[in-house]
């Protein structure tokens, strides 16, 4: 059996490889290494650091030609109901007030407040070629629907927030696993070594992160260079960019440059100590990305036309609205990876609505209906949605029976949610999948997160059953043993 | 169905959704049944996939299967009028024609052996029409009556993954045109598939029996140790220590030679970091290199060891293994305060040398094997540091128990054995010798595992004194009121009770007797004779005392109801409240009055004019009956001393006969401000009655009226019993007691974390149990698939000796509260002629070698089964487990044996020929250069900046600035310290043995950048300059020795001095900042900020 792993040749080498994946390393901006440091001179012997050396970030080949080149992932937090967004549901008006005989109470999170069938309070009209039905509360989405691939039929394993959370992002329920940006960063490396290869954001609004916290873009066990870097709401997005108050530029060239100095003069010492010549390499980049991460943050750069696009004019949706902005920005200049959150921690904060489904959702979907339109459209105009999936969804489900409240909300659904993915290799226009006539259950064309993930790799050339990593004695794959590439939804 | 029909209804069958590609059905058409059943079947309408189940009788071929979370089958709905269609009969008709003529064979043929055969695949069973409806993982196999929508036909068609058949060809196209046909007319079968009539008799949890085989204990790592002979070597006097031996014997042989030794310098710097985290003090530099003694060298590492330092350095390798954690992770990532405990354990575990195979068996089970000692109790902190979901659903709680009980024995596995135990939750294990069945055995150990908090008493022996030295003070205080008792009280009394007149007039109060008591939040009453209540046990928030009282005073019309708060020395500040101030705080006091005859013709009684002995401000009586349960009375700052509130009726309680009192008190107010010794008095009085007038326990007054000699031993004894309450001289005695108790030594109760059995759990949003009864063995790791309870025994690969688990196992005493499981399976890890003890010695001593060398003998830490690398030196590796065990399972002999030897001591350097043969050093010819980890990067930049808080243990901190090591960081899951991340330190969500060594550029920014980090440099500068008559070159040697352990050769000292020049000349320029002093303050610390980023700083050679 060939070596699993996508990096590395069968062994013998394989030890000296992990080796290097092991000790070597690199981060948001690391180096083509062997390349860069034969060029500059920094080793005795260029052609042992190759050999002992990839840069983990450098772009890699794919397992066959990829479609899509980064991923921005609108992660819906809370769980988007189905039946009140994309999942057209007649039934379910028809039957809007009646009992769901024999229905299992503890399917979603509060058993004692399961009320009767309720129908979505948001009218339903068809748009586009492809004649997707889209509810009143996306007009602005509602004109990209032939770009999108809508999956109505996906199911989860969890009925609760954070395990559900951790299965969306890392294909398992419990914590400590690798999330899929991470993945994909390991996989395929990044085209920038500037910027962080897999960009998280989350709500800047002070409504807190997601539910399991950092996990969800967590590398678990691969090498922690791997894991998403959240962008902070507040302050400085990325730790120590800016340099000391105290201290100018020129003194800071300096100083580096005397560092250099010295660490070179020590590298003579052990000349064939690829990790110290890394590592003198490391400050320079690190000098370098001063400037370029606050640049590629910055959105005052873009003109007052695309500002509007994007909705920055609108109060109810700046904050999404900038988020979705820096994400273009960043697959713009290579960043292989980037999930916004849309919502925050607590029920009513996020998607999650337990009352209130009506203003629960239309509150989110002002939010961010019409930045991601603005998204689409601008990824289409600059061609980037040629080579970016964007990818639309939440951890699971609502109900189609309302949970008892003053204004009626719905409760978690593990067994039915909708994802759509619209750009890069996705066959526009395409209706895959469906749920029962009252869309509480998925059950044509059922599609798993295995299945999910699969397809994503694909879609960035990566065989998800070649794609694994060795850890406590065992090769663990994003998909586990299991996932199948959705193929009806390929261009 | 065996009553001459042989047609599977598919009325029976869930109908299809509303899908644009079916006929539409002409609703309303009412259908002549085709059978008696269908007249009821046709008014069920059934949603697509959901499974309508038949009563048993009705089902010929259903087989029963458990409800799986993946299950897709559901409710049926509400009933509405959904028609069958017309054609029905006659479309079952032609599609059972179809069966029997084709399709029948061909799933026969391709299909079954895999989907209910042999086996189950993908939980699909195609045997039967149920179980082809029902479909598997992936949902329903067929939409009936439409083929195309129907997944079953598009993966045998190969529009859809898995490809069916799988891995073989697919099948004829006028096979898959049949069954589509089929499916299309309706999927009915006459009787199962032939496979499931003639399956496999075999027991289906054959698996749970499964024996390993003597030939898998072949395997290097379950042989018992060897001891082999030292080999040969040409060279003997390179040896210092037989560990040399083995090393060189290898080396020799593949024609390496050593590297030659480490400057003292070198081995200096490389055993303090290597053995206390830290670098060399410049005295400690100094006094080394002058030392020319022989065993300059071994008396360094004997204090090194003997520091407590040590135990900071290398309990971190151990919390690392242990995925130490102070917080539960998931949702909410709650704190968990108590948890630093453990990690205090491990620290002095390290520092006392405690043997490791008690290390071993007190972090599974110390509360087994030594349940009165603190150390061994903190130790089962290992169990309970890993996740925990702080909100689990009725639908996870299974699931979550077995994930949990799983980390527990993963954690075990890897830490302790080397071995992915947890591989085998849903198969056997594909590379090692662990059946699944061995993987529920062990885990069964901790069935009943919970992580509780527990006080625990630290000092306790020097409670145990204290409290014997104060019981020998204490006893002639109460030898004393014995005393009294004896000689004084009787005659007392007597002459007492002879006093009495009008026993209204002298006692206006009457206390009442107490028919029932009752906290709501669980407190504990006790009756004392005095007639109060003496309040103990839980303290809940908020709390309501609900007290009912017998009384026949209402013929004479009860006026007015006294409460008194007494104080107390049990209480907090003596009391009267339970608050830790010892105030109260009562809300709401209500009485309500009932016929003795008829106690639920209960009514409320209005109270009025209240009045107190003290009111705090803000806080008066009247709030007690202003019907605002929020507004309270309280007595701060007079506590310690009696209190009491009257209240009069309005109007007076009068009744012919005897009532039942129920008086209310509600403590709303605050939290834990309820009374700590309430008792309740009423009078008949009329008029203006006295606060604190004279009372009688109501018992009393019906013992007075009883003749002396008419009375009964034991109402003579509760005479006595009370009134000694009122004696005055037995009142002083007995406050004598009670002052002289309340300087009695308290025990230091502190919660700690820990694992036991039988305790209360922590629990957090759990919508079910805690804990399950029994575990299962669990087909594919699946908590649906159940197949009988797991007792418990522990991996056979690792098992010799008579009745295999038996000889690890012991009862536990009668009534003791936990199982003994988890003391077997430690029993068993740590038996080295039996057990597992000797992989368990291999794996430990490889970690100290692997710290100390940079690379274990066996190159995969947690990895000694076949997936792992084989030991380079599996000789050695035997050796020095067998020294380890002959020392008594100590460490420290271990560490020097290790540190003496000549290999330990080569110098580092890298040599291109030796390379080329062996380009990994797994010969060890040189002792490679090692990155310094998180702690010891940050340690050493406090350290050298003189900033270094050396303060061990207790709580830690996530606070930044702190200045203490990086070991008493706060470990809180969602927030592990950025500067501890980004150089590797571990996420804690599993147990890890080895760290990545990354080298990234987010590294060198926090080094730049940090303020942190800058405010360690200026500290630096500080310390170098302050005499500010040094030189310049005086100020740079001395920064050099004290971050590189050495002094800048000719080169450095020029480059250094004309850069902090440079930079005080361009700040002066700059005008920034104005001090002349701070400029080159700031000058020097952007050189000690140089050396902080150094190669030679963070890299050890």
């Amino acid at each position: 059996m060939n070596s699993p792993t996508i990096f590395a040749p069968p062994s013998p080498v394989y030890s000296s490889r992990r080796e290097f994946l092991r000790r070597a390393g690199s981060g948001f901006g690391m180096l083509a290494l062997a390349g860069l440091l034969e060029h500059k001179g920094l080793l005795h012997s260029a052609a042992d650091a190759a050999e002992a050396y990839h840069n983990p970030l450098a772009p890699k080949p794919a397992h066959f030609p990829a479609k899509a080149k980064s991923v921005i992932w609108l992660f819906m937090n809370g769980g988007p109901s189905q039946v009140d967004t994309w999942d057209y549901k007649p039934e379910l008006a028809k039957r809007d007030g009646q009992e769901l005989q024999g229905f299992d109470k503890a399917t979603g999170f509060f058993a004692d407040q399961v009320g009767p069938l309720l129908k979505s309070p948001f009218k339903f009209r068809q748009h586009g070629q492809c004649g997707a039905w889209v509810s009143e509360l996306f007009p602005h989405m509602a004109r990209h629907v032939d770009k999108m691939a809508f999956l109505y039929s996906c199911w989860t394993d969890s009925n609760n927030h954070s395990p559900a959370l951790f299965k969306i992002n890392t294909g398992m329920t419990r914590m400590g696993f690798p999330c899929l940006g991470s993945w994909v960063s390991y996989g395929l490396g990044t085209e920038t070594q500037n910027l962080p290869a897999f960009v998280v954001m989350y709500d800047t609004l002070g409504r807190g992160i997601p539910k399991g916290h950092s996990q969800n873009w967590g590398a678990g066990f691969l090498p922690g260079m791997y894991q998403g870097t959240a962008l902070k709401p507040q302050g400085a997005a990325i730790d120590n960019l800016s340099r000391s108050p105290e201290m100018t530029d020129s003194q800071q060239r300096d100083q580096i440059d005397l560092l250099a100095k010295l660490n070179r003069r020590n590298l003579e010492q052990h000349p064939d100590e690829a990790e110290l010549a890394a590592r003198i390499e490391s400050f320079e980049l690190a000098y370098r990305m001063q400037m370029a991460a606050p640049e590629a943050l910055d959105i005052t750069r873009e003109t007052p036309a695309v500002h509007k696009l994007y909705g920055l004019d609108n109060s109810k949706c700046t904050h999404f609205a900038k988020q979705c902005l820096i994400a273009r920005r960043l697959v713009e200049r290579g960043v292989r990876f980037v999930q916004i959150y849309s919502g925050g921690m607590e029920n009513q904060l996020s998607w999650d609505g337990h009352n209130d489904i009506a203003g629960n959702h239309g509150g989110f979907a002002l939010e961010t209906d019409i930045p991601i339109a603005g998204l689409l459209a601008d990824l289409e105009a600059r061609g980037l949605l040629e080579s970016t999936l964007v990818i639309w969804g939440g951890e699971f489900g609502r109900l189609p029976v309302a949970q008892k409240s003053a204004k009626p909300g719905r409760d978690h659904n593990p067994h039915a949610f909708t994802v759509w993915m619209a750009g890069a290799g996705i066959k526009g226009g395409t209706l895959y999948g469906r749920t029962d006539e009252i869309g509480h259950k998925a059950v044509v064309d059922r599609v798993s997160v295995n299945d999910l993930h699969a397809t994503i790799l694909h879609l960035l050339g990566i065989d998800h059953k070649r794609l694994t990593y060795r850890f406590n004695g065992r090769d663990f794959r994003l998909t586990d043993v299991a996932g199948f590439v959705i193929q009806d939804i390929l261009a | 169905m065996r009553r001459g029909f042989a047609i599977d209804f598919s009325c029976r069958a869930p109908l299809v959704p509303k899908l644009s590609l079916v006929p539409k059905l002409s609703l309303g058409t009412r259908l002549r049944p085709c059978h008696p059943l269908v007249s009821t079947l046709a008014t069920t309408f059934l949603f697509a996939g959901l499974t309508w189940t038949a009563p048993p009788a009705e089902n010929p071929t259903g087989v029963a299967r458990p409800e799986s979370s993946k299950d897709v089958a559901a409710e049926s709905m509400a009933p509405a009028d959904k028609p069958v269609e017309p054609d029905h009969a006659a479309r079952m008709a032609r599609g059972l024609e179809i069966f029997k003529t084709h399709v029948r064979t061909v799933l026969e043929k391709r299909c079954v052996k895999c989907h209910g055969g042999k086996s189950v695949e993908s939980e699909f069973n195609l045997t039967n029409r149920e179980g082809l409806l029902r479909g598997g993982d992936s949902g329903p196999a067929i939409l009936v009556g439409n083929a195309r929508e129907s997944l079953l036909y598009k993966l045998i068609n190969h529009a859809k993954e898995p490809h069916m058949p799988h891995n073989s060809p697919k099948l004829p196209d006028e096979s898959i045109k049949q069954i589509a046909l089929w499916i299309d007319h309706g999927a009915p079968y006459d009787e199962p598939l032939a496979a499931a009539k003639s399956k496999d008799p075999r027991d289906a949890s054959a698996w749970t029996q499964k024996r390993v085989g003597e030939d898998a204990r072949q395997f290097w790592s379950f042989q018992p140790l060897k001891r082999s002979e030292l080999p040969a070597v040409k060279n003997q006097s390179w040896c210092r220590t037989p560990i040399d031996r083995f090393i060189l014997a290898k080396l020799e042989e593949a024609g390496i030679s050593p590297n030659p030794g480490a400057e003292k310098r070198q081995l200096l710097r490389r055993i303090y970091f290597d053995l206390v985290g830290l670098p060399p003090p410049p005295e400690a530099v100094d006094g080394f290199l002058q030392d020319d003694s022989p065993n300059a060298y071994e008396k360094i590492i004997d204090r090194l060891l003997a520091s407590p330092q040590y135990g900071e350095r290398w309990g971190r390798h151990w919390l690392d293994l242990a995925r130490f954690a102070e917080s539960h992770g998931f949702e909410h990532d709650y704190d968990r305060p108590t948890a630093y405990h453990y990690r205090d354990f491990v620290l002095r575990a390290f520092n006392d040398d405690l043997p490791y195979d008690t290390f071993i068996k007190w972090q599974l089970a110390g509360d087994e094997f030594e349940p009165e000692n603190n150390f061994a109790l903190l130790a089962t902190g290992f169990l309970a540091a890993g996740v925990h979901s702080t909100q689990i659903t009725i639908k996870e709680v299974e699931r979550h128990r077995y994930d949990e009980m799983d980390d527990m024995s993963a954690t075990v596995g890897t830490a302790m054995l080397g071995l992915t135990i947890g591989c085998a939750r849903c198969h056997d294990h594909k590379f090692d010798p662990i059946p699944q069945a061995d993987y529920y055995r062990l885990l069964s150990t901790f069935t009943a595992t919970v992580r509780s908090e527990l006080e625990i008493n630290f000092e306790a022996e020097q409670y145990k004194k204290a409290r014997a030295a104060f019981d020998r003070d204490h006893a002639p205080f109460v030898e004393a009121l014995n005393q009294y008792e004896r000689e004084e009280l009787p005659g007392r009394m007597a002459e007492w009770e002879d006093r009495q007149g009008s026993l209204e007039r002298d006692f206006p109060w009457i206390i009442l007797d107490y028919a029932s008591f009752r906290s709501e939040g669980g407190a504990t009453f006790t009756k004392q004779d005095d007639g109060s209540l003496l309040v103990s046990g839980k303290a809940p928030p908020f709390d309501t005392y609900t007290l009912t009282a017998h009384t026949n005073l209402a013929t004479e019309g009860i006026t007015t109801i006294r409460l008194e708060a007494l104080a107390d020395a049990s209480l907090a500040k003596g009391g009267p409240g339970r608050a830790a101030n010892g105030n109260f705080a009562l809300s709401d006091f209500r009485v309500a009055v009932a016929p003795a005859h008829a106690p639920d013709k209960r009514v409320s009684i209005q109270l009025k004019n209240p009045r107190a002995t003290f009111e705090q401000r803000g806080l008066p009586v009247a709030a007690a009956v202003d019907n605002d349960q929020k507004s309270a009375w309280a007595i701060d700052p007079q506590v310690g001393k009696n209190h009491a509130a009257i209240f009069e009726m309005e109007p007076p309680i009068q009744s012919d006969g005897p009532v039942i009192l129920t008086i209310t008190l509600q403590f709303k107010n605050n939290t834990g401000h309820s009374i700590g010794r309430p008792r309740l008095a009423v009078t008949t009085q009329k008029g203006m009655v006295d606060l604190d007038g004279a009372a009688l326990f109501q018992p009393v007054l019906r013992i007075l009226a009883t003749p002396r000699q008419q009375r009964d031993p034991e109402q003579s004894a509760m005479l006595s019993r009370w009134y000694r309450t009122i004696d005055p001289g037995w009142q002083k005695l007995n406050q004598k007691v009670q002052d002289h108790l309340k300087i009695a030594p308290k025990p230091n109760l502190v919660k700690a974390m820990i694992a036991s059995e039988g305790l209360p759990p922590v629990r957090l949003h759990t919508q079910g149990d805690d804990l399950l009864k029994e575990t299962h063995f669990l087909r594919r790791g699946d908590p649906e698939q159940k197949e009988g309870v797991a007792d418990q025994s522990f991996l056979q690969v690792l098992m010799t000796g008579p009745e295999q688990e038996k000889q690890w196992r012991m009862d536990p005493p009668k009534g003791w509260r936990t199982s003994y499981r988890r003391r077997a399976l430690a029993n068993w890890l740590t038996d080295p002629v039996n057990g597992a003890g000797h992989l368990l010695a291999r794996v430990i001593v490889n970690r100290l070698w692997q710290h100390h060398l940079g690379r274990g003998i066996v190159a995969t830490p947690s990895e000694f089964g076949s997936r792992g690398e084989p030991p380079t030196h599996p000789e050695l590796l035997d050796w020095l487990a067998a020294e380890l065990i002959r020392h008594d399972w100590r460490l420290k002999p271990v560490h020097k044996l290790i540190l003496t030897s000549s290999v330990y001591m080569q110098s580092s350097r890298n040599d291109a020929s030796k390379n080329k043969i062996d380009r990994e050093n797994r010969l060890v010819w040189r002792r490679p250069v090692q990155r310094l980890e998180a702690e010891v990067i940050r340690d050493s930049l406090l350290a050298v900046s003189e900033a270094l808080d050396a303060k061990m243990f207790g709580p830690g901190t996530l606070d930044e600035a702190s200045k203490r090591r990086s070991i008493y960081f706060t470990v809180k899951r969602s927030r592990i310290m950025p500067m501890m991340q980004v150089f590797d330190s571990p996420d804690a969500l599993a147990g890890i043995g080895e760290r990545p060594t990354t080298t990234i550029a987010p590294q060198a920014l926090l080094l730049m950048n940090n303020p942190q980090v800058r405010s360690y440099a200026r500290s630096f500068a500080r310390r170098i300059s302050t005499d500010g008559a040094m030189s310049a070159d005086e100020v740079v040697r001395t920064a050099y020795k004290i971050a590189l352990g050495r002094l800048p050769n000719a080169e450095e000292l020029a480059d250094a001095t004309a850069f902090v020049r440079r930079q005080e000349e361009s700040y002066a320029a700059a005008g920034k900042p104005e001090n002349r002093g701070l400029r080159r303050e700031l000058a020097l610390a952007d050189f000690c900020q140089i050396l902080m980023c150094l190669n030679e700083f963070v890299y050890v050679d």
